[in-house]
């Protein structure tokens, strides 16, 4: 649900820079000018957090506070104090009502939100209405490792993606960059020095701009310990060396929440291709069964009526490839969509083995398949 | 307790020099360098300023009473609430001059905050008036004769500031 903060201060300035500061996290900002207005918004509207002045007319901050304190249904509500008067005596009598954090101004934007998010759980805000992004959109990789072999490593393995590796030697490198652009994903190696990826992944996760970035940890295959404890701290994934660049590929998509339909179904003139890739491994099988029922009515629904299915790339037929095919063939047959099958040698002279494939019709290339889809639609 | 005639000139110039090299550092992100200094407890008033002004000004009364009056020419003041509230010359200018008083009266809050916290500590327990805003061009504003005056000479860049402050001697 979205936070709502409200902003108590007499000066209209304080309430934009607080307005201005909140502007990029999913949060709505009221206002009151003074203890009495902001006395009555916090009761009509239950602020997740009270950011209040101290010194205002009509009611000043102290007495608001005390007031919001001694309110049964108010008293729960965080405040933070934003105050021009930081002297000792005044930080300890503030303290005593019962303040959650104070801010003595003049404040950087950073402070407020750094401080505001230890309170509540803020959000970024998304830009404009969501879209789930896909597995051909840019992304920001950032790889921290004191090793540039392994980030070299990294970057070559995913180069035929469009997302972009960015190295940092350290966890000071790493938050740098953090501090310029938040990355959509971090990896970061658990060999950095006096447990560098720890503090790093704490320092990430307390920064409102990167608290919901998801952190890969990076170790050794052998060092159950390290993984142990990473998978403690929460990291999102326990990336394993010797790596497993297609394994790692696959769960950063999904870290990422990236719609990886693309891999496998992409439109071609008027035809549905279904492509399946060279390594069909349980987890590509089920992605790919994950997304067949709605892609195949999508494709009805804008009036497709032909579908392909590409094995050409397949290296080795197995039992879970048959399966997956035999029940995309079906929901083909239930949305009377026509289909053929194209396929290399290998995966032909496979399916003569199993008495459920024995019969199928496989073309040598995607156009005689698509030709004969054409004819057979003609025929009808 | 001190007795506030013993509130040293070097007490003074000290916190408002890191008052307000503090509060435009923080909000402008470009330092404010003490210049020169002047005035102290003789009577010589504020050199009678031209240009169009906008001067924030915050009382503070309690073991020591007085005013702090922070003068920036028009123009600076324009680009200053640009910059915290990060509003283009446009919005500033449909915004009007509120926008412009209320800014520097918060500037001028937070710099008297920060010297206020400081009379505090040093054992003058003291509380902050509302800020407000004068505006005009060609004045000079005069101390009682009963008050001790400091004047401070800001550098901002190519702009210039002034830190007046009139501290009222015990009864």
């Amino acid at each position: 649900m979205r936070k709502k903060i409200l902003t108590v201060d007499d000066s209209k300035t304080v309430r934009i820079i607080v307005r201005k500061a909140f502007k990029q996290f999913d949060c709505q900002i009221l206002e009151a000018a003074n203890g009495v207005e902001g006395l009555s918004v916090a009761a009509k509207d239950l602020p997740d957090l009270i950011l209040l002045d101290i010194t205002m007319p009509v009611m000043d901050g102290v007495e608001t506070l005390t007031r919001l304190k001694s309110d049964p249904h108010l008293r729960g509500i965080p405040v933070m104090m934003l105050t021009a008067e930081g002297g000792k005596e005044n930080v300890l009598k503030i303290a005593k009502i019962g303040v959650r954090d104070y801010i003595v101004k003049p404040f950087k934007e950073d402070l407020l939100i750094e401080k505001a998010n230890r309170i509540i759980d803020l959000k970024p805000l998304a830009d404009g209405p969501v879209k789930q992004r896909s597995i051909l959109d840019a992304a920001d990789i950032l790889v921290v490792d004191d090793k540039p072999a392994i980030v070299q490593q990294i970057h070559d393995g995913l180069k035929h993606t469009p997302w972009k590796i960015h190295g940092a030697s350290s966890q000071a490198e790493a938050l740098e960059f953090c501090g310029r652009q938040a990355p959509d994903l971090i990896i970061a190696s658990l060999a950095l020095p006096e447990g560098g990826a720890f503090e790093l992944f704490r320092l990430v996760r307390a920064n409102p701009k990167t608290k919901y970035t998801p952190v890969f940890a990076l170790v050794v295959k052998t060092e159950a310990l390290a993984q142990q404890q990473a998978q403690q701290a929460g990291f999102t994934y326990i990336v394993t060396k010797p790596i497993d660049l297609g394994e790692l590929e696959a769960r950063m998509a999904k870290a990422m929440n990236l719609d990886t339909s693309q891999r496998y179904f992409s439109m071609d003139g008027d035809l549905l291709v279904i492509r399946l890739p060279e390594n069909c491994s349980p987890a590509v099988l089920t992605e790919l069964s994950v997304y067949l029922q709605t892609k195949l009515a999508d494709a009805v629904d804008s009036g497709y009526s032909k579908v392909v299915f590409d094995l050409l790339a397949v290296k080795a037929l197995h039992m879970g490839i048959i399966k997956a095919l035999l029940q995309a063939m079906q929901a083909c047959r239930e949305l009377a969509l026509q289909f053929a099958l194209v396929a290399n040698p290998q995966v032909v002279d496979g399916c003569k083995e199993f008495e459920d494939t024995r019969g199928w019709t496989f073309y040598e290339s995607f156009d005689d398949a698509k030709a004969n889809l054409s004819k057979a639609v003609a025929v009808a | 307790m001190p007795a506030i005639d013993q509130i040293s000139e070097a007490l003074v110039r000290e916190n408002i020099t890191r008052a307000v090299s503090n509060v435009f550092k923080t909000m402008l992100g470009r330092p404010a360098s003490l210049h020169r200094s002047g005035g102290s407890a003789g009577t010589e008033p504020l050199p009678r300023v031209v240009t169009p002004q906008v001067v924030g000004t915050v009382g503070f009364v309690g073991e020591a009473s007085g005013l702090i009056y922070l003068y920036l020419d028009e123009n600076f003041a324009k680009q200053c609430t640009g910059h915290v509230l990060g509003m283009s010359e446009y919005e500033m200018r449909s915004a009007g001059e509120d926008v412009v008083n209320d800014a520097i009266g918060e500037m001028t809050n937070m710099v008297a905050g920060s010297f206020k916290s400081a009379l505090c500590d040093a054992g003058y327990p003291c509380k902050l008036a509302i800020p407000s805003i004068l505006r005009g061009h060609n004045f000079c504003i005069e101390r009682l004769s009963s008050a001790l005056r400091h004047v401070y000479h800001f550098e901002c860049g190519e702009h210039s500031v002034i830190a007046d402050l009139i501290v009222k001697s015990c009864d």
